[in-house]
Formats: structure tokens, sequence, C-alpha cells
């Protein structure tokens, strides 16, 4: 492959390399070179792709932008105080976290117990293992696009079933139901962290069970004092993970919109509009770039926050906590 | 690329299939005891099956119909199946180009991310430095970024300079890889032995050879996952092609997810449903393949850190 991150590479670690064994005041110097050179491909795209990108967008928030005309207004936080006082702002949040406070519990909850159950001895138990994980790895466009048609007022399977129970076709995917679609659509995925849960309920040491076994505890008992503090890393992980995820969901939300053609922002159901599909429609339906900038900075200031908070609530439980190389640099 | 990873669908695809220490007992030893201790666990596992087997049968049944059996909601399995719908879906449209500009993107992306992070992962690794700890954090809370927030002022940046509409701003994703995959090489390269580098320093070989020849070679597992993740990243991403590309090159999940529809606007389901059953196959084959490497991979370098 021709990087070109990695031939510079090459040619400044070849000149720390002579520096490094003389171990002089000026080689200690230099001593940073090969690690700066080798991550500089990401240094300087974190800079130039997410930094700057986060940067330009807080200047756009503090003005009036169209995002076509050369011409635009100074306003300070004006779009600041206009996205906290617009009603449609805290209903969108309110899905989103509404959105959140259903999917990742049950994801959480059920990706354990679905665990716990796939590691016992069961019939079947690769088959199981497979098809739990196969939703995870579809792609969400198809994933999307499955369901969408599942719940279809015409074509739907689901439509189907209760038609022989004599009810008439319900319109799943207009106001009103399709959230309930989108929460089951989201809860699809729910594979993605039951093998995580089994490769961490493997790693729980056997002895402990069986010590806490001895002293006493029933099944129960050995599984909350000892199989849910070992695995409570791996727990956290994904309730940071699922959390952030669940909260910026747009493709879903987006593909699942009854707008026929290319599917549109604006045709999403007010039940749907989760804060995603609002700044985008802010963005793009309405050319109101400086207020959707402004929303785009305080929905990252909260993804900070909770993120912060959940690391903080969870104390030592971090589970990149050892970098044992920076350990050796400093020595 | 940092735009596409979702974190708990790269954690599962990491994450082994199968136990590490398999039960040394007979297989029928194994399902004779199942059917005794956990009837409750199997046929609840069974109870499931239905909700995540449903919507995946009901797209292939869907997939067989002609319209008329799609209108016709006591038509459960299409008699007779209509296979040529397959053939339709890929011909009303430019399938293959869609599917070729898909291709594309997604690997030389998947390769210009997985060296790129297998370069930075070595650097946070093995390399002493100063602040390394500091953006060692900064790669961690990286991971926990949610791409969309960036994606759209990205957008805004390069629609300034003239990158909407072309492969770059792929190409300087790839550039600067991947926060979770830098993470997992890092974890990697830190579990091997010191003693790795050590004769080769001693040698005069540089940190690049030594990356080149002696850290990538042993890291093929990772190489092979961290590829798999990148590519299905940017074959499953809809947003991002959305935004950049125009319609000539357009990937194949926008195309159906969009193009599928008839004269008056309306979604032709059983055509969708084909070209997602199509566009769905190269992932599911692709993980399936790279499955082995998962478990070798990541058998030692631990998953946890």
């Amino acid at each position: 492959m021709a990087l070109s991150p990695a031939t510079s590479g090459l040619t400044s670690t070849d000149g720390a390399s002579r520096a490094t064994p003389r171990r002089s005041v000026r080689g200690r110097r230099w001593k940073s070179l090969p690690f700066y050179a080798f991550i500089s491909p990401w240094l300087i795209g974190t800079i130039l792709l997410t930094a700057f990108p986060l940067i330009y967008a807080f200047g756009v928030s503090l003005t009036n932008w169209d995002g076509i005309s050369p011409r635009f207004r100074f306003l300070g936080l004006e779009n600041y105080t206009a996205v906290f006082s617009s009603p449609e702002t805290w209903s969108s949040l309110g899905r989103t976290f509404l959105l959140a406070g259903i999917v990742v519990p049950v994801t959480i909850v059920g990706g354990l117990l679905l665990a716990i159950a796939l590691n016992q001895k069961v019939r079947f138990r690769t088959g199981f293992r497979l098809l739990v994980y196969l939703p995870a790895i579809i792609p969400p466009v198809a994933a999307t696009l499955a369901w969408k048609i599942l719940f279809d007022r015409d074509n739907g399977g689901f439509n189907a079933f209760l038609r022989l129970f004599g009810i008439p076709a319900v319109d799943w995917l207009s106001q009103g139901i399709v959230f309930w679609v989108l929460v089951a659509l989201l809860l699809w995925g729910i594979g993605a962290g039951v093998l995580i849960n089994l490769a961490a309920l493997q790693d729980v040491p056997i002895e402990l069970r069986e010590a806490a076994r001895l002293d006493g505890a029933n099944s129960f008992g050995v599984f909350w004092h000892v199989t849910l503090p070992a695995i409570s890393p791996v727990l956290l992980f994904q309730v940071i993970t699922t959390t952030i995820a669940v909260l910026q969901t747009f493709i879903p939300v987006l593909l699942l919109s009854p707008a026929t053609a290319a599917s549109s922002v604006t045709a999403v159901p007010e039940e749907n509009q989760v804060f995603m599909i609002s700044v985008y429609a802010q963005y793009f339906a309405y050319q109101r770039y400086g207020y959707a900038s402004a929303m785009l900075w305080i929905f990252f200031a909260l993804i900070l926050l909770l993120t912060f908070v959940f690391f903080k609530f969870s104390g030592r439980v971090v589970f990149y906590a050892v970098d044992p190389s920076a350990q050796e640099g400093r020595r | 690329m940092t735009t596409t990873l979702d974190p708990p669908a790269v954690e599962a695809a990491v994450a082994p299939l199968e136990p590490r220490r398999p039960l040394k007992r007979s297989q029928g030893r194994r399902m004779k005891d199942a059917r005794e201790k956990h009837p409750f666990v199997f046929w609840g596992l069974m109870l499931f099956s239905i909700f995540l087997f449903v919507p995946v049968v009901w797209l292939l049944v869907t997939s067989l119909k002609s319209l008329d059996q799609l209108g016709d909601s006591s038509v459960w399995f299409p008699i007779p199946p209509h296979p040529e719908n397959y053939a339709d879906a890929t011909s009303i449209r430019p399938f293959w180009l869609y599917a070729g500009n898909s291709l594309f993107l997604a690997t030389v992306s998947g390769a210009l991310t997985t060296l790129t992070s297998a370069l930075v992962g070595y650097g946070f690794a093995r390399l002493p430095g100063r602040g390394k700890r500091p953006l060692f954090a900064v790669l961690i809370a990286l991971m926990m970024m949610p791409p969309i927030i960036t994606l759209i002022p990205t957008y805004l940046l390069f629609a300034r300079v003239g990158l909407v509409g072309t492969y770059w701003p792929w190409v300087l994703w790839g550039l600067s890889g991947a926060p979770y995959l830098i993470f997992l090489f890092r974890q990697f390269f830190a579990s091997l032995p010191r003693e790795l580098e050590e004769a080769a320093r001693l040698d005069g070989c540089s940190h690049f050879r030594i990356w080149w020849q002696i850290f990538l070679p042993l890291s093929k597992p990772i190489l092979v996952t961290a590829f798999v993740l990148s590519f299905n990243g940017v074959w499953g991403d809809f947003v991002a092609p959305t935004l950049l590309l125009d319609s000539d090159r357009m990937t194949l999940a926008q195309a159906v997810a969009t193009q599928f529809v008839n004269a008056a606007g309306f979604p032709i389901n059983n055509l969708i449903a084909a070209a997602a059953i199509l566009y769905v196959i190269p992932v599911v084959v692709l993980f399936f393949v790279a499955q082995r490497a998962y478990v070798s991979g990541f058998a030692g370098s631990g998953l946890k850190g």
C-alpha cells in the first residue's frame, strides 16, 4: 500500500534510531519522535477531521448562516437560547431519551440473560448463538427495510398474521405505533452484546464460583456476588456504547418513514422525530445552518457529559485502565 | 472511517462465537444432559428465535412473490415462487454499478483504515513518548464519539474545498485510522514480548521495519478482523454517501433504500426484498469466512484489556 504517513514514519524513525542508543540529553529530547511519527496519521486526521469540523460547527452556530448565501450575521449565543426555548427541542430530546430509556436496559439485561442461557448446556447451542448474532451484523439499511416490509400495511407479514384472527389491517408505520416498530427494530440487534457477555462469562474464574458455592451460596448468590461483579466492566462498556448508539439513531428512523421515493427527513412521523432527525432537518430541509449547528453542539455536550458521568459513576471498572507501555516510557 | 463504525456491532464482531474451553464430554452425552437439565431454557430460546427469524424469513418470502401475490395477504408462501425478482432487481437499475461502487469504496477504505490503525496502534503499544497518556485518553474518548455529530460539519467543510462528489473523504478517513481499531491493534501489540524487537533494534533496524516485518505478519488475525469491520462499516453506511456522493457514484446501500420505486414513487417491496438480500450476502459471507480469524485473534489478546 502506498501510504504516505507510513513513509514519513520511516524517515523520521531512522533519525531517531541513531539518537536513542547514545542516551545523551539530545537523544532524550528526540526520544518521543518515533512515537509521534507513528501516531501522526491519526493525530493529524483527528485534528483535521474531528476537532476542526467541531470548531467550525461552533463558529457556524454563532451565526444565522443559511448554508448558501455569502452573507450572514453574528448572533452570539442567540441560537443556543432559541434552541433551548423551542418546544420542538424538548419533545425530540424527550423522545430520544425515552427510546434510549427503553432500548438500553432491555438490551443490557436481555443480552445478559441470553448469554447466560447460551452458556448452559442446551440443544443446538451453536445454532442459537449464530442465530442470535445474525441480526447484529446485518447493515442498518437492510435491517430497517426488512422490518418495514414486515410491518407494511398491505404486504406485511404481521398484518397477514392478524388477519387469521379477523383483525383488520393496521397501518403500523404511521403516527402512533411506528415508535414501537422502531423499538422492536433496535432490539433486534440485541445479539451484539450477547457474544461479548458470553466471552466475559467464560472468563470468570471457576475457582471463585466454587469457593462461593462451598461457602453455601445458591446459584443466584453465586451469580450476584461473583459472576456479576466479574463481568461488570463489560456491562458498563456496553451501557455506554449502546446508549450513545441509540441516542444518535438516524438511519432506521429515516428509512422507516412512510415517505415513498427518496426518503425525506420531513416525512418522518412526529412520534419518531428523534434528535438527530431534527438536527438533519434543520440543516438540509430548512437551511438553518446556524441553528442546526447549535443543536449539534448541545447534543455533543450532552453526550460528552453522559459519558463522563458513566465513567465517574463506575469508578474502578474501566477495562483499559492499565497502560504498561506508558509506564515503561516513564522509567 | 471513523464515521461508520458502530461500537456495539464492532464489539460483537470481535467476540468469539464458540466457548474457549470446550466441554470434554461426548456429543451424545451433552445432548442428553441438555434435555434433562434445561428444557425451559431450550424452549425459551426457541421462542425468542421467532423474533429473530421472522423479519429475515418474511424478507425471503417477499423476495419470491409476484406483484399479485404481494398484494394478496392470504398468500403466505408464494406458489409458484418467483426467483426472477432477483434478475429484475439487478436489471431495472444499474445494480452492479452500485455494487461496484460500494465494493471499491469499502475495499480501499478498509485497507487504508486497517493499515493506518495498525501503524498508530504500534506507536501506542511499543514506542515511548511524552504526552502518550493524555493522547491515549483522547483516543478512548473518541471511541465513544458519535460519528454523525462530526459528519455533518465535515460535509460542510468538504463542500467548501470541493471534495463532495469524490472518494477523497474516504481516503482521508482511511488515512487517519479508526479509534476502535487502533485500540484493538494497540492491545494486541502490547501483549507481545519485548524480546521481539530488542534483537532487531540492536541490529539497527528502524521502528518502521520492525513494525512492517515483525509485528504486522504476527497480527494477521487482527488485520483480518479490522479489515472486515471497516469494510462492513463502509458497505453498511448510508448517511455519509448520501451527503458526500452524487448519484452516479451511489452506493448499493443507498440504491437499495431509495431506487426501487414505481412510477408513482411507491416502493416495490418484492424487488426491495430481493435487492436487500443480495446486498446483505457479502457482509454475512465475509463475517463467517473471517470468523476463525476472530477467534484466534482474540483468544490471547484479551478483549477487555
